[in-house]
């Protein structure tokens, strides 16, 4: 009965039928594999005429780097980008769903949509799903009440900041934008600062590295800066491991005379 | 009861709301965590839900702002309905409502604070599973328990209002240097007939106590 | 009304060319043959009086009562269907308790005013359902303040410092008018109540008929309640022995609509 009603339940969605299973294995001392937490630096800040995002673009999973070059600055609207920390797959799909359904309600208002409308799109979203939906954002953008940057949690919390570090590097970010933010930077200044900081965590933390992609939005315009740094170009090999022709003997086999004629000389009218 | 979920940003916090005469004062702390990370040090844990009604939000960040959000929401609309204010009381029957239905899912400590025209300032307090209590004055988060004997000792009822702000902002300050989840500055907001005073006490401008 | 034969006044959703809803009239009609039901709100409290026409000795005196709660603090009278009430009488305790069980605290007379009109004119729509022959006077206090609202067949509903429906109308609310509303006492407006019902009763069409009389006001401790029985006696007193020396006077020109 029980079995019953569970299937019926988990006929879509999410399915929650080993929870408890695992709950009771874990407080039994069973090691369970830990989700995928994809190690990340993303940062933004307000300055003085918009925001700027940065993100670093290493993908990892588990040990292994899955994406040198991946793209973590996400679009969401003309106006809006939003950089994705967490379970790479959810903060892909998250935002572009929000990203549509933005897109939707513009169509529908006829206006630019707002920064706090996608916000609690996404906030709402991430908290109906109870922190299943491992998506940790920043999002930045430009709307008709000036420039915004926002922090939004798994669980569907948020923060609104003047500047904001996010994922496995962010204390390492974070360290940049206490000691060098100033309100009112200018547009180079910031630029110079994000870069800074995701370089921070590129250099400091395994999870981050890669390079720097950033993001520039001001009122009615947007610049995205992808690979604006590339700290980890491969360079020229200090020795050439190139070796000259003939360095090593191998065996080349006598070939034995091809039987040509017979095969052309065969009748085939039957 | 709910507990924090790993990862989750939590709110552990000292918050507070005073009645005195003509009015209230509600304050809080500004730090939010996770585990070990403070995530923002000058958090606004004071939220404005209608004109003259804030709440102070303890527990878990998404839990307390989702809250806030639906009572908002719902105030919005009853505001509407009836043209006119709704009262504080309704405001806190509304969280409490929403605190013990979902009560098995929530980690959420609220306290009501606010001016209407027919109680003047009241306080309401939602602790953990649901129940609504009015209070003179209301204390939470986990600062709070460092400092129910002070506040036992100077509450006195019918303070002015530059009584109760010295009172709030005492109290919230000798929780923040005991508590270890709470901290950065000190947030007020001073309701009353004619409108809310917000104001800060920026973390070097706080009162002296000893430091050992 | 003459509506013979035009087909227009079948259904309830269908309008005349001139813009009426016949079905909606005659509701109107079922209400305005039915015994007298006034409200007065004075300063400090609202009354409620209803002349409740019997057909037979043989009922119980004080059944069937016309004047019924709606909620603590919510008087609730009718003209009309006695049957029809009941079910308005019902809803109206529920929305009055589903308020209640939302807010902790009590329905203000203008909610449960909008959500009772909201409720009638849903019947004003549909083929397949009969308009309410009810008008309804709501009688409450909010918070020490006095309300009086009417909702009728069609769904209207409007405040009133003094109101009434079924026969006796127009006599009623010709009565009402000369009274000072503003200063009157709760305690006079109920004997005032019970003169303007005995004396819009006709006698020589109805013979028997019992006098209804409830009131909500600081006395009653802000809860609805029929009126102690020595106020009613009083009150009654006061009726018979102005009827005789007020029925001259007052067979003028009814002007109001």
């Amino acid at each position: 009965m029980q079995l019953q009603t569970e299937q019926l339940q988990s006929a879509a969605g999410f399915k929650f039928d080993n929870v408890k299973r695992n709950q009771l294995l874990a407080d039994k001392g069973l090691k369970l594999s830990t989700a995928k937490k994809t190690g990340t630096t993303i940062v933004g800040l307000v300055f003085k005429d918009g925001v700027v995002l940065g993100a670093d673009t290493r993908a990892t999973s588990g040990p292994i780097v899955a994406d040198k070059n991946c793209e973590k600055i996400h679009y969401l609207a003309p106006n809006m980008y939003c950089c994705g920390a967490g379970t790479a797959a959810d903060t892909e799909f998250t935002t572009n769903m929000v990203s549509s359904q933005i897109a939707l309600h513009s169509l529908d208002t006829g206006r630019e949509a707002r920064v706090v409308t996608a916000m609690t799109m996404l906030k709402q979203h991430l908290f109906r799903h109870q922190g299943y939906i491992g998506a940790s954002l920043i999002l930045g953008g430009y709307d008709v009440t000036g420039p915004h940057l926002f922090s939004i949690h798994p669980h569907g919390s948020t923060d609104k900041l003047p500047y904001l570090t996010d994922g496995s590097g962010s204390l390492a970010a974070m360290s940049m934008f206490e000691s060098r933010w100033r309100p009112s930077m200018s547009r180079e200044e910031a630029i110079e600062l994000v870069k800074d900081a995701i370089e921070a965590g590129i250099f400091n933390d395994m999870g981050s590295g890669s390079n720097v992609d950033v993001c520039v939005i001001t009122q009615g315009n947007v610049e995205y800066l992808r690979g604006y740094s590339r700290p980890n170009q491969r360079v020229e090999k200090e020795q050439s491991y190139t070796f000259a022709r003939g360095t090593t003997e191998y065996y080349v086999p006598r070939a034995a005379p091809q039987p040509a004629e017979v095969a052309s000389a065969m009748d085939t009218s039957a | 009861m709910a507990t924090l979920k790993p990862g989750e940003i939590s709110m552990g916090t000292t918050i507070m709301a005073v009645e005195f005469n003509g009015g209230v004062v509600v304050g809080a702390d500004s730090r939010t965590t996770s585990g070990p990370y403070i995530v923002n040090r000058v958090t606004d844990k004071l939220t404005k839900v209608h004109d003259n009604i804030y709440c102070c939000r303890s527990g878990s960040a998404a839990d307390t702002q989702a809250i806030a959000d639906i009572v908002k929401y719902y105030l919005d609309l009853y505001c509407s309905q009836h043209g006119e204010a709704p009262t504080v009381k309704i405001a806190a029957t509304l969280f409490q409502e929403i605190c013990y239905q979902n009560r098995s899912q929530l980690l959420a400590g609220i306290i009501i604070g606010g001016w209407d025209k027919q109680e003047g300032g009241s306080v309401y307090n939602i602790p953990l599973g649901g129940s609504l209590h009015r209070e003179p004055f209301s204390i939470g988060g986990s600062g709070s328990g460092y400092i129910y004997g002070y506040c036992d000792k100077v509450f006195r009822p019918d303070m002015s209002k530059e009584e109760c702000i010295e009172f709030v902002k005492n109290s919230v300050s000798l929780a923040m240097t005991r508590d270890g989840s709470s901290g950065g500055v000190v947030r007020l907001a001073v309701i009353t007939k004619d409108g809310v005073e917000r104001s800060f006490i920026s973390g070097d401008q706080l009162p002296e106590q000893y430091l050992g | 009304m003459t509506s013979i034969g035009t087909g227009y006044d079948l259904s309830v959703s269908t309008y005349s060319p001139d813009g009426r809803v016949f079905q909606v009239e005659y509701a109107q009609k079922a209400v305005d043959n039915s015994g007298t039901a006034i409200g007065l709100r004075v300063k400090d409290g609202v009354v409620l009086a209803v002349e409740k026409i019997k057909h037979s000795r043989l009922l119980v005196p004080n059944s069937n009562k016309r004047i019924m709660t709606a909620g603590k603090h919510i008087g609730f009278a009718s003209a009309g269907w006695m049957s029809d009430t009941r079910h308005l009488v019902k809803r109206a305790r529920d929305e009055a308790r589903h308020y209640y069980g939302t807010y902790k605290t009590e329905i203000p007379a203008k909610i449960i005013a909008e959500r009772m009109g909201m409720y009638v004119q849903a019947y004003t729509l549909y083929s397949a359902v009969r308009p309410f022959g009810v008008s309804t006077l709501l009688a409450t206090m909010d918070n020490n303040d006095p309300q009086l609202y009417m909702i009728e067949p069609s769904g209207q509903y409007m405040g009133y410092r003094g109101c009434a429906a079924g026969k006796g109308k127009q006599a009623a609310k010709t009565e009402i008018e000369k009274l000072d509303l503003d200063s009157l006492s709760v305690r006079d407006a109920v004997k005032e109540a019970a003169r303007i019902i005995y004396s819009v009763h006709d006698s020589t069409k109805d013979k028997l008929f019992e006098l209804e009389l409830s009131w909500v006001c600081a006395e009653s401790n802000g809860v609805h309640t029929h009126v102690p029985q020595d106020l009613f006696d009083e009150a009654v007193e006061y009726a018979e022995n102005a009827d005789n020396s007020d029925d001259e006077g007052d067979e003028e020109m009814e002007d109001d609509e």
